[in-house]
This record gives C-alpha cells, sequence and structure tokens, in this order.
C-alpha cells in the first residue's frame, strides 16, 4: 500500500513537470515586448505588479491605436538583444539607447527621446565630476549599458584617466551601494537618477563628457512589418496631445 | 524602517505570487530530474559498459558546468539552434531537472549499491527476470532509502531556482529586484525574500521527512 502512494507521489510529480511545460509554451500570439523593469521611470513593475513607466503606456497606447496586441515581458537587461535576436521577444521598448555597436544587430524605430548621462553621489559629497573620475576612486555603472561602454573606452582606455568601473545589474543597485559607500558615484541616464534623487538622500554632479544619446525602440532587422507598425505609431503618439500628459504623468523633462 | 516595512507588505502579494512560480519550477525541476535519475542510477548500477559511459559523461558534464553558464547555453543557445521556442520558465525548468538528474542519479545509485548483492541473485534463484527484480525488489527498497538525500537535493534546487531569473523568470528573487527598484528598499525586500526561501525550504524538508517516516519498513535492515 504504501509503495502505491510512493508509485503515485512519483507519478503525479512526474506530471507535473510536463503540464508546467505545456502551460509554459501555449501563449497566444501577440506581440512581446522585453523590458528592464529595473529601470525606473521608463519601464518598472507597479504596486500589483503589472509592468508600468513611460515606455510601457507609451506602447500601450501605439498597440490601441495601431491595433495590435502587446505583453510586456519583464527580463534581465544584459540577456535583452541576444532575447530579441533569439525571437523570444519581438520588440524592446525599454529606454533602449541608439548605439552603432547595436544598430548592426536590431533594427531601431524613429528616436523618441534624448537622454543625458549624468554622476550620482550621495547628498553629502563634495566631490565634481572631475574630482570624482579620479584618484582611483570607484564609480558604479550598470552593466551592459551604452554608458559602461562609453568609459571604458573613451575615459579610460583614451583619455587614461584613473578611476575604476564597479559593475551592477541595474542602475538603482549602483545607487543603493553609492549609499553603502562602496564606490563613490554612479553613472546612469538623467531620468532614472531623477528616479533616485526623488527616493534617497543622493545628488546630481552632472554630466561626464558623454554625448547625449537617443532613445528609440528595436526590433529585429528582418522584421520591417513591426517597425514600419511602430514607427507610424510613434509618429502618431508624437503628435498627439497624449505625448505631454504621458511625460508629465511620469516626471519627464525633456 | 517604517518605510521598508510598509514597502515589503506593499509587496507581499506580489512576491507571494513570485513564490508560485519558484514552486512550479522547483516541482518540474524534481520531477524531471526523478523520472530522468532512476533510470540512469538503474542503467549506472546494473548497464552495460558502454551504458555506463555514456551516462557517466552525461553526469560529469552536467554536475561539471556552473548553473548560469547551462541556463545561458540551453536558452540562448542549444534551444535556438534546435529551432524550439522555450519560454524562460521552461527552459529554466528543464535546465535545472537536467543537472538535477545529475544529482539524483548518485543519489539513487548510492542507495542500489547499499542493498546488499544477494538480493538479485535470490531473485534470479525465484525465476524472476532482472527487470522485475530491479522493479520490484530492489527499487522500492533503493528509493526509500533516498528519501533523506532527495531532501537534500530539494532544497539545493529551490536555492538554484533563484538563478533562473538571469532569464527573466518572474519568480522571487526577480520581482524582489524589480520593487526595489521602483522602491529603493532593498535591504527590508531582500530579508523578505530570503525568509520566504527559509520557509519554503522548512516546510519542503518537513513534508520529506514525514514521508520518509511513512515509507520505512518497521523493524527492516540489511
Amino acid at each position: 500500500m504504501r509503495m502505491r502512494i510512493l508509485v503515485g507521489i512519483v507519478l503525479v510529480v512526474s506530471c507535473l513537470f510536463w503540464v508546467n511545460v505545456n502551460l509554459g509554451s501555449a501563449e497566444e500570439k501577440v506581440i512581446i515586448n522585453g523590458i528592464d523593469a529595473n529601470f525606473p521611470p521608463f519601464a518598472y513593475v507597479d504596486k500589483n505588479g503589472n509592468p508600468d513607466g513611460f515606455d510601457v503606456k507609451s506602447v500601450d497606447w501605439i498597440a490601441k491605436e495601431m491595433g495590435f496586441k502587446v505583453k510586456h515581458q519583464p527580463m534581465d537587461w544584459d540577456g535583452i538583444i541576444p532575447s530579441l535576436n533569439a525571437k523570444k521577444i519581438d520588440m524592446i521598448a525599454s529606454g533602449l539607447s541608439v548605439t552603432d555597436e547595436r544598430k548592426k544587430q536590431v533594427a531601431y524605430t524613429i528616436p523618441y527621446w534624448v537622454i543625458k548621462q549624468v554622476l550620482v553621489v550621495k547628498n553629502d559629497s563634495d566631490l565634481t565630476p572631475e574630482t570624482a573620475l579620479a584618484n582611483g576612486n570607484k564609480i558604479g555603472v550598470q552593466r551592459g549599458t551604452s554608458e559602461a561602454k562609453w568609459m571604458e573606452e573613451n575615459l579610460i582606455k583614451k583619455e587614461g584617466k584613473d578611476f575604476e568601473l564597479v559593475y551592477y545589474d541595474s542602475a538603482p543597485l549602483s545607487v543603493e551601494d553609492v549609499l553603502n559607500g562602496r564606490i563613490v558615484a554612479a553613472a546612469m541616464d538623467d531620468a532614472p537618477a531623477n528616479d533616485a534623487v526623488s527616493k534617497k538622500p543622493v545628488k546630481i554632479i552632472g554630466g561626464f563628457g558623454m554625448h547625449d544619446e537617443e532613445f528609440a525602440y528595436a526590433v529585429r532587422q528582418d522584421d520591417a512589418d513591426l517597425l514600419n507598425t511602430l514607427n507610424e505609431g510613434l509618429k502618431k503618439l508624437m503628435a498627439s496631445p497624449e505625448w505631454e500628459e504621458l511625460q508629465k504623468q511620469y516626471d519627464l523633462k525633456q | 524602517m517604517t518605510e521598508g516595512f510598509v514597502a515589503v507588505i506593499n509587496a507581499l502579494p506580489y512576491m507571494l505570487k513570485g513564490s508560485l512560480v519558484t514552486i512550479g519550477v522547483v516541482f518540474g525541476a524534481m520531477g524531471l530530474g526523478l523520472s530522468l535519475g532512476v533510470p540512469l542510477a538503474v542503467g549506472l548500477v546494473y548497464g552495460p559498459g558502454w551504458l555506463r559511459k555514456i551516462i557517466g559523461f552525461y553526469v560529469w558534464f552536467f554536475r561539471g558546468v556552473p548553473l548560469l553558464v547551462l541556463l545561458f547555453l540551453f536558452y540562448f543557445g542549444l534551444f535556438s539552434w534546435m529551432g524550439i521556442n522555450f519560454s524562460a520558465f521552461s527552459a529554466g525548468t528543464i535546465v535545472l531537472g537536467l543537472i538535477s538528474a545529475a544529482y539524483q542519479s548518485q543519489i539513487f545509485r548510492g542507495a542500489m549499491l547499499s542493498l546488499p548483492e544477494g538480493q538479485l541473485k535470490a531473485a534470479r534463484a525465484l525465476g524472476m527476470s532482472d527487470v522485475k527484480a530491479i522493479l520490484f525488489i530492489i527499487l522500492p527498497q533503493a528509493l526509500r532509502l533516498s528519501v533523506p538525500g532527495w531532501s537534500n537535493e530539494y532544497s539545493i534546487v529551490l536555492k538554484d531556482s533563484a538563478v533562473t531569473y538571469a532569464l527573466g523568470v518572474a519568480e522571487i528573487m526577480a520581482r524582489t529586484h524589480f520593487v526595489a527598484s521602483r522602491t529603493y528598499q532593498h535591504l527590508p525586500l531582500y530579508i523578505a525574500a530570503g525568509m520566504m526561501y527559509l520557509l519554503m525550504t522548512y516546510i519542503g524538508v518537513k513534508g520529506l521527512r514525514i514521508l520518509e517516516k511513512n515509507v520505512r519498513i518497521p523493524g527492516y535492515s540489511y
């Protein structure tokens, strides 16, 4: 009898596994938008666990206007472009900046936002961008971002500045480590930096010489249909009063 | 601190839903590990030399490569190359299951080897085929003996499931990170996440302890 119970448990557990797999793969065909949910105010998850943010709401508007269904898939930033090309997701609308390097791998829509790169330090710090990026200081940056690459190539390799880059999984984690004192400053886009300033005792001390960047959505290079749809939708959105509303709602200033 | 407490309370329903995802990954992985691990162990103990070599290679590979490497290798590489579009959840579960099968095969192998050899000979002498003897004499005893090792494996798989967050599986760890990014309450939220894992380990190990007691044959020794 007990043996039967044991065998039963074994069978049930095995069955559960296959049910899981089937539930996982049986999905309705919708456009899947990959987001870095650690990137407020452009993309994050709200109190109820639903994707929210400036980019999320913009894409929702475009989807409604252009007549397609969209699902926002939070994922790790490191894997977001490989995921796009492996067809795990269909588009990226998550504060993705346009770079030449990425242009080789993805197709961009028209740019919709201009972003500045800034340094964030503790409130009581007297560092300036010049003194922060010197003296062997440790500077935090999110792994896999355009600013990380730019700082490595230009400031450290070309200009030979004496500071060390420390890599983080997300911008908020680097801010946390500024507060912990492990790094003196964190480099990031100005919008998430403003978000951090509104929630933590940190301040922005200015840029570090990196050119302004543009944000755009990205799709696979062979996905011309979706690219056209998104471009058309973006143009409509940016021409509508809703665009201003969204900026106000997410406290974004151009 | 009250701020952090409020953040945890607000995030709790969302994080608890993540624990369901974690449970799904763990059950799937343990189930796959079990349904592959038992035949692997039988092959290792009773199989011909070539089969033992193949299984040995499998075990060596899945025990030797770090979990994160395997996750990336399968999710972005192998599965895509094979043209199978698994979701992050399925891919994470399968990879954890394949790894667990390697470890579980060793648990079952150890249990089988601990049984006296004479049992198989006695079964043959009674006219049972080898397959029958393994199914009805060896495995029922070996599986009972494996429960303690299996509960160890459960707690390992449970904790390893947190790594699937790198693929974008919305389990406890990923959700904690998302909420922390919005609220900037990292410490209280990660403490809450840690407590959820502790609780799940406690419940699972306790349940397996009860199972262990229930399937034990009283007064039986080898």
